[in-house]
């Protein structure tokens, strides 16, 4: 029971801290730019920009994400599954650094309180 | 420091006279094997194809050897009868937990490199290119496979082996999942959801597969946070594993 209490205790610790309650989930804490380079826009292509029918840009744009290759350099459509991983986002590797400080924090409060609940 | 080491080489003999071991390591170098055998059909590297199966393969691997090496080391030692001696004179209950975690973390590592280099030798086998980096991505599926280690130890304190491994397999799965696909198994609670998510590890951290298959180089600098972010998820892990065992009656 006393273990239950200690893990509850651990987890209540993690969501006080203040600068923990960002998670790094790269689709909401990614800027602007590095989604917009995955492809994360879905930006219209200036030969369809013109068409007034949004359905016909719709259909267009399909086509064109299925047959065309950007220039080397730039990302391809479809590609955000690839970029949007924690390799690709230099942006939450500070995230990653402070969430492994305070879970090693949290490994030396848990075993310096349980040994002190084992000698009383 | 000594006992730890001591009681580390004993788990290690121990684990590599079980045949436990030697089944699961077989188990995997054979789907590795088949997995090369598989036609790549339309994609067009076939050796893109076995990188990615096979580094998948390896972290499933990983998954197996944790519960296969760990999942019953603490209940056989309380049903032999053996943890008491062990505890009452000659170690304490950490330097048993971590004298059995640190046996137990090299013999899964020393199976994991073997597998990495059976996926070497499939790639030479079929006359294709090894990658600089297959070896750092295994070495981070190791790091992730002693985080799933120290899971198994956690749970092993409160649960029998066969509650130990879907327990187990299911932080695996849970751990895969972005926070967006987290809170959406429950979309009534986001904010509970999200703490818990919060709590989790992301195991997406340890994943290199992708930019290895297809050509990417990583920043050293990540492969160094990636680790260091593995073994402190997994000394949390273990102190939690610690304060459940230190709470245990073993009478």
């Amino acid at each position: 029971m006393k273990s239950i209490v200690t893990v509850c205790l651990s987890a209540v610790a993690l969501v006080f801290f203040t600068g923990c309650r960002t998670d790094y989930d790269i689709e909401e804490v990614a800027p602007a730019e590095f989604l917009e380079s995955s492809g994360g826009g879905e930006h219209v292509h200036e030969e369809f920009a013109a068409a007034e029918d949004s359905s016909t840009v719709d259909e267009h744009m399909e086509e064109s994400h299925a047959g065309h290759v950007h220039d080397a350099g730039a990302r391809n459509h479809g590609t955000q599954w690839f970029f949007n991983q924690p390799w690709a986002a230099p942006f939450i590797w500070g995230k990653l650094l402070r969430d492994a400080v305070i879970f090693l924090l949290l490994a030396v409060a848990v075993f310096v309180v349980s040994g002190r609940r084992k000698r009383k | 420091m000594k006992a730890v080491y001591t009681f580390s080489l004993m788990t290690l003999h121990m684990l590599f006279r079980r045949r436990t071991l030697w089944g699961i390591l077989l188990v995997i170098l054979l789907a590795l094997a088949g997995i090369a055998s598989v036609p790549s059909f339309d994609v067009s590297n076939q050796g893109r194809f076995i990188l990615d199966f096979g580094l998948f393969g390896i972290e499933l691997g990983s998954l197996l050897l944790a519960l296969g090496l760990a999942a019953n080391l603490y209940p056989r030692d309380k049903e032999t009868r053996t943890l008491m001696p062990l505890v009452a004179v000659p170690l304490s209950r950490w330097q048993y937990l971590l004298g059995r975690f640190f046996g137990a973390a090299i013999v899964q590592a020393a199976a994991l490199l073997v597998t990495c280099l059976g996926l070497m030798l499939i790639l030479l086998f079929h006359k294709l290119p090894v990658p600089g980096d297959l070896l750092p991505a295994t070495l981070l599926i190791i790091v992730e496979g002693w985080f799933l280690l120290s899971t198994v130890f956690f749970f092993s304190f409160f649960a029998s082996p066969p509650l130990n491994w879907p327990l187990t397999t299911m932080l695996f799965i849970v751990s895969q999942m972005s926070v967006s696909e987290f809170t959406g198994l429950l979309p009534s609670a986001p904010g509970l959801m999200r703490v818990l998510r919060m709590i989790l590890p992301h195991a997406d951290v340890f994943h290199i597969k992708d930019p290895i298959a297809h050509g990417f180089s990583i920043e050293p600098v990540y492969f160094l946070i990636a680790v260091f972010y593995g073994l402190c998820y997994s000394a949390f892990m273990l102190s939690l594993a610690l304060a459940v065992f230190r709470g245990r009656d073993l009478k």
